[in-house]
């Protein structure tokens, strides 16, 4: 079962939509509405986007330091910064904002799932980013923003832990379901 | 049009009705045996007179009204702080008894067999203009506002918000000459009008925001503007939007949502974009477009549609919830039917709403016209205010 822990977000039911293509049991409910016998249960969680910054949803922080390296954890969007924020990321604003926007992505690293080099078309809506440089214990950057450089992607093999700054789930985004049905397969 | 002795009979009498434009002609509704005023503590109920289910699906088995902004913003918990209000009702569904279909040809259906004979007294309704429009926000209180949003956009609490400008002035109307003079100019496809004995609107509307059949369920955004000037066309258009990058991306933003927001009653893998990005022309402008369609799971009730789809995300900007608050600690003035909805719910649990805007609503012998228009990253004060009062200019030319 997948539970997806939603920000109140307006693209969220998109996100379930994508994921019940390869799991029948998807869960979701409000960030403040957990359903912890039900969270229990699930094989992934899942942190949705939303808006404003990490340090708004001391809950989902809760729950991800409690779920960490038990659980395959997927963030998107504010997901993925709230699983940069507790791994001592700072999330801080950008330059440039891009909300709507298609971007190329490009993978940086070997040790990603995805082929290195490869390249996406994805959607991204993000005011904010990650403050680089930043190390974490089994984190790895493996995805940037071509022209930008901007953090695209972030995985942790180890514990199982997965955030993409974009969108998989937008229509702006080529591939959004292989990108999703690797993750949740590996 | 042709002259229509029930029509003629009907226009000159304080009877209420309502008018919807269908594909090649008007809806009109009359012969009300109920009316219903929605509020908070009602409106549950109201939804469950469509739960039953029976699969009647009479000519005049429906209800029609629309739900205004406030009530809307209650279904989904969403505070507003006091405002100033007109007290005006949050909602009304009217029951009718009476349809005329006006195409070439009138059609009248009645439940009613004197239904011709139903109109009392005849009246003059006469058009008396007492005092010039004024709007609610001058530039500079705009800009204020404007910069406030522009804050939240790069704190990441909103992506697009919508800010909304009133223009009003103490009027009498005739609803039914305003609206046929409208409709020479700019029959809008989600046009309407309603005429009741305290108040009346009168409404050209572009756009859809749920169109359902069976278990099919469309709902068409628009986001995205372009002024018709004489060197533009509907192909030019098309050209300036897929290549101005703020119009593409508040329309992306958009067609994210309304497929979310569709995807919270309909079947997984069901929802899709039925047609990309294309351009439709009305009498002032071009608008930006996306159909987007799905279809609704099972054990999905009307109430469920309502709270998924309302308020329509195009004109309050993205994501819903925060940005709803962001709008309503900001709106010191209620919005009454305003981004509100009209259409009609059948009790097979088939509907059709629009998305109220390029209305005029009067109430208490006042004429209200609000618009809005939207902040994002890339927007400016001085182009939005003035995109504002355009899209109030052609229902304040009505009033010359």
């Amino acid at each position: 079962m997948i539970y997806i822990i939603d920000h109140k977000d307006s693209f969220t039911h998109n996100i379930v939509h994508q994921l019940s293509k390869f799991d029948k049991d998807v869960e979701c409910e409000d960030f403040n509405k957990v359903n912890y016998k039900k969270l229990n249960k699930a094989d992934v969680i899942v942190f949705s986007p939303g808006p404003g910054s990490p340090k708004d949803y001391p809950i989902s922080s809760k729950i991800y330091k409690k779920y960490k390296g038990k659980k395959k954890i997927i963030g998107i969007c504010l997901g993925f910064q709230q699983i940069l924020f507790n791994e001592s990321g700072q999330i801080i604003k950008q330059d440039k904002i891009y909300h709507g926007f298609q971007s190329s992505i490009n993978v940086i690293s070997k040790k990603s799932l995805f082929a290195k080099y490869k390249t996406f078309k994805v959607g991204r809506y993000h005011s904010l980013k990650l403050k680089e440089p930043f190390y974490a214990k089994n984190f790895e950057v493996t995805m940037r923003c071509n022209i930008s450089k901007v953090a695209m992607a972030i995985e942790n093999k180890v514990e199982k832990i997965y955030g993409f700054q974009f969108h998989p789930e937008s229509f702006l985004t080529e591939n959004g379901n292989l990108l999703i049905k690797k993750i949740l397969s590996a | 049009m042709k002259k229509n002795y029930y029509l003629e009979k009907l226009y000159n009498s304080k009877k209420p009705f309502v008018v919807y434009k269908v594909t090649g002609g008007y809806d009109l509704f009359t012969d009300f045996s109920e009316k219903i005023h929605i509020n908070k503590k009602n409106i549950l109920n109201f939804f469950s007179k469509f739960n039953k289910n029976k699969n009647k699906n009479k000519l005049l088995d429906l209800y029609i009204g629309f739900f205004g902004y406030e009530i809307l913003c209650d279904l989904n918990n969403i505070k507003i702080p006091k405002q100033k209000s007109t007290n005006f009702p949050k909602g009304i569904f009217y029951k009718p008894e009476t349809k005329i279909e006006i195409r070439k040809n009138i059609i009248i259906k009645s439940s009613y067999k004197n239904y011709n004979q139903l109109f009392g007294k005849k009246v003059c309704n006469p058009n008396k203009i007492l005092s010039p429009f004024k709007i609610n926000i001058d530039i500079n209180k705009y800009n204020k506002i404007f910069n406030q949003f522009s804050k939240k956009i790069k704190e990441g609490k909103t992506y697009q918000i919508k800010i909304c400008t009133k223009y009003k002035n103490k009027s009498l109307i005739d609803p039914v000459t305003f609206f046929w003079k409208l409709m020479k100019t700019n029959a809008a496809p989600e046009s309407f009008m309603i005429r009741d004995k305290n108040f009346s609107i009168v409404s050209c509307s572009p756009e859809t925001l749920i169109e359902k059949k069976g278990p099919k369920i469309i709902t068409k955004p628009i986001a995205g503007t372009l002024r018709k000037t004489q060197k533009t066309n509907i192909r030019k258009a098309l050209f300036y939007f897929k290549n101005n990058i703020k119009e593409t991306k508040e329309h992306n933003m958009i067609v994210d949502m309304e497929r979310s927001d569709l995807s919270k009653v309909c079947k997984p893998g069901t929802v899709k974009l039925s047609k990309v990005k294309y351009v439709e022309e009305y009498k002032h402008f071009y608008h930006y477009v996306t159909k987007i369609e799905g279809k609704v799971k099972k054990n999905i009730k009307v109430k469920d549609i309502i709270i998924a789809m309302m308020p329509g995300g195009s004109v309050i900007g993205c994501p819903k919830i925060s940005t709803l608050n962001l709008l309503n600690f900001q709106e010191k003035e209620s919005r009454n039917i305003f981004t509100g909805s009209f259409g009609f719910i059948k009790f097979n649990g088939d509907m059709r709403f629009n998305i109220i805007i390029r209305s005029i609503l009067n109430y208490k012998n006042i004429s209200e016209i609000s618009v809005a228009s939207g902040v994002v990253i890339d927007s400016t004060a001085k182009n939005e205010f003035n995109e504002n009062y355009i899209k109030a200019k052609s229902l304040i030319d009505l009033y010359k």
